[in-house]
């Protein structure tokens, strides 16, 4: 009898229906998250480990200064420093200006606080780093996102401003833009490679009658981010398209049209009436892009291999070839667990800003 | 929605951005149908080659003929079809449970689950590739497809929708006597098809297109999924057996996906509406 009521209880119940996903979550997720972290603070070698279990040694925190430390470190003033000047001046300024309007939450706050405390704080640290490949991989990527991101952003809004319509003819574009999202990686780098192809490329057919050469776009240290860039922005144009044209659908109609019967035209009326009404989507869409991007592997190690040198190389990519092609999965998976911090802080701003959204 | 908000020219310019944004896609599809060995020296023959005169089907017919291509097709539909699957089954159930049955631990659990949404697959593929290795499990396909069931994505998704089904169609079958199980089978489950419709597509197209798990897991070519396969004879570009016949095993490699895309545009749509909404 105890065994019956026992088996119809909602607590028998809802461990029963939770316990298939369960058997996935917690050994293929849950489990190499803290297992990922365990392994950093070790000197572990793959192929070391692989033969003998005991080859690893605990070293505490030993990767992380390994991959963030450096010898002789000082600070000073001059690295970069009308790039820290101008970006300090900037944050500041937009920050007094929201405390003023009262405009401020958590997420100015740390905005705030963490780009003040990167440019005017970290960018000015000197030394001699232990890895420097580290902060190449770092600057590259941040470099990709802080491209990849506002473009992807202004194309995609502006194309859902003219595309937040009916009729047929607006719908088939809204899927022709949306189409590449869908595809894969390998498919993206194959078309894009061939694209930017020197001798039989299409830029370079396009390029050919009026007698131009087309530079080596994929090996050339100054073009071969951009050309990555490029690539990314055509695949993930349609997937911020949609949440735009999802936000555009809140505004109400007659702001629009009081706007119209006021005679905003054109320009004015998408900065003053439309960007304003749909900026929590913008931001929300913006941060979300961030925290992908940073992830970014397969165009680096597809299309240039992270060169020429170290020219496209990214922090995943570093990871990857760290783990893989040199064995250190322990110093690998430091670099993962400050990507992950990096991530986690872009995550929560996130949440601050769709908690904010909602009250 | 307004439709004289914007003066016609607009249009024409998204238009032809639109020509434009798919000039890529169309040249890979032209290539992939003209000879070999017209393509070894020009990719320009007809209109930028984007009109494939001279036509042949000959490149689709090497690749599926000869070569791993066919293979590699088949394992990526295994494991996207096995993930695909085994998602639906585990995230239905524990969304039900999450959503409408109150239990011991729910309360931490939950969290827990959720808070595996921040988790990306860059941040556990080492140890899992670690753990896999411990096992001896690398180089399989359920070594391939199931990492992917850990992803809460689905169970977020499943306890959001039914969290928002009104208590009243539960009331009259539990007044009847009918236990979690029956309730979940008989009445949440025919409720839920058109979000699990969703959910199956968008994890079916993620996992098709998914490279980085299967590039460290998969080393032996016969474990290649389509989108690994594609990597690698893209990396020997210049040896490979021609341009055309690569174009092919790209359009191939998408054909599964394009097809969803024309058939379920709306539902993948949908999909990345709701899988933001946290």
């Amino acid at each position: 009898m105890r065994l019956t009521s026992f088996l119809h209880s909602d607590n028998f119940s809802g461990w029963a229906f939770i316990l298939p996903y369960l058997i996935a979550f917690v050994p293929l997720l849950l489990w190499p998250f803290i297992q990922g972290f365990w392994m950093s603070l070790h000197e572990w070698n793959l192929l070391a480990v692989t033969f003998n279990p005991g080859a690893k040694e605990f070293i505490g925190l030993g990767n992380y200064i390994r991959l963030m430390g450096g010898d002789d470190i000082g600070w000073s003033l001059q690295p970069m420093w009308p790039f820290r000047l101008v970006v300090s001046a900037l944050v500041v300024t937009l920050y007094v200006r929201s405390i003023r309007r009262r405009a401020v939450g958590y997420s100015h706050h740390i905005m705030a606080g963490l780009t003040l405390f990167t440019t005017a704080v970290l960018l000015g640290l000197t030394g001699d780093w232990y890895d420097t490949r580290f902060w190449i991989v770092v600057r590259n990527t941040l470099v990709f996102v802080a491209w990849v991101v506002p473009v992807t952003t202004t194309i995609a809004l502006l194309l859902a401003i003219a595309l937040n319509r009916e009729g047929r003819w607006a719908a088939t574009l809204r899927s022709v833009f949306f189409f590449s999202q869908i595809l894969s990686v390998t498919v993206v780098t194959l078309i894009w490679q061939l694209v930017y192809g020197v001798r039989n490329g299409f830029i370079a057919n396009v390029l050919a009658p009026f007698g131009i050469d087309s530079p080596n776009w994929l090996t050339d240290d100054q073009l071969a981010m951009g050309a990555i860039v490029a690539a990314t922005v055509w695949w993930s144009v349609g997937f911020a398209l949609i949440l735009f044209l999802a936000g555009l659908q809140q505004i109400p109609g007659e702001r629009l049209e009081a706007a119209t019967l006021d005679g905003a035209e054109g320009w004015r009326k998408i900065v003053q009436i439309i960007v304003p009404s749909i900026i929590r989507t913008v931001q929300f869409v913006m941060i979300m892009q961030i925290v992908l991007h940073f992830q970014v592997f397969g165009q680096s190690q597809l299309m240039t291999q992270g060169g020429p040198g170290d020219a496209t190389n990214v922090w995943v990519r570093y990871i990857y070839q760290t783990a893989f092609r040199d064995s250190e999965v322990g110093y690998a998976s430091a670099m993962a667990t400050v990507l992950f911090a990096f991530m986690m802080i872009f995550s929560l701003i996130q949440f601050w800003v769709t908690k904010r959204q909602e009250s | 929605m307004n439709q004289r908000a914007l003066p016609r020219w607009v249009f024409i310019v998204v238009t032809a951005a639109a020509v434009v944004w798919l000039i890529p896609v169309v040249w890979m599809l032209s290539l992939s149908l003209q000879p070999n060995e017209l393509l070894s020296r020009t990719t320009a023959n007809t209109f930028l080659g984007l009109v494939p005169v001279p036509f042949t089907l000959d490149n689709f017919r090497a690749i599926l003929s000869i070569g791993d291509t066919p293979r590699w097709f088949m394992n990526s539909m295994l494991v996207a079809g096995t993930s695909t699957f085994l998602v639906l089954a585990t995230s239905t159930l524990a969304g039900y449970a999450f959503a409408r049955i109150r239990f011991t631990g729910r309360s931490i659990v939950y969290p827990l689950v959720l808070a595996g949404l921040m988790v990306p697959e860059q941040v556990v593929f080492i140890p899992l590739y670690v753990m896999f290795a411990d096992w001896n499990a690398h180089n399989s396909l359920p070594t391939l497809a199931l990492p992917r069931v850990a992803l809460p994505i689905g169970v977020f998704l499943m306890t959001q929708f039914f969290k928002d089904i009104p208590d009243s169609l539960e009331e009259a079958a539990r007044l009847e006597g009918c236990g979690h199980a029956r309730i979940f089978w008989s009445i949440m489950l025919p409720l839920a098809t058109p979000m699990m419709m969703t959910l199956a597509i968008i994890t079916f197209l993620y996992s098709w297109n998914d490279y980085l798990w299967p590039l460290v897991s998969a080393q032996r070519t016969d474990f290649f999924t389509i989108t690994v396969g594609l990597a690698k004879i893209q990396g020997n570009f210049a040896q490979s057996q021609g341009l055309g016949q690569l174009m092919a095993s790209g359009v191939l490699a998408s054909l599964p996906v394009i097809i969803l895309f024309l058939m379920f545009q709306k539902y993948i749509l949908r999909g990345i509406a709701l899988s933001t909404d946290k």
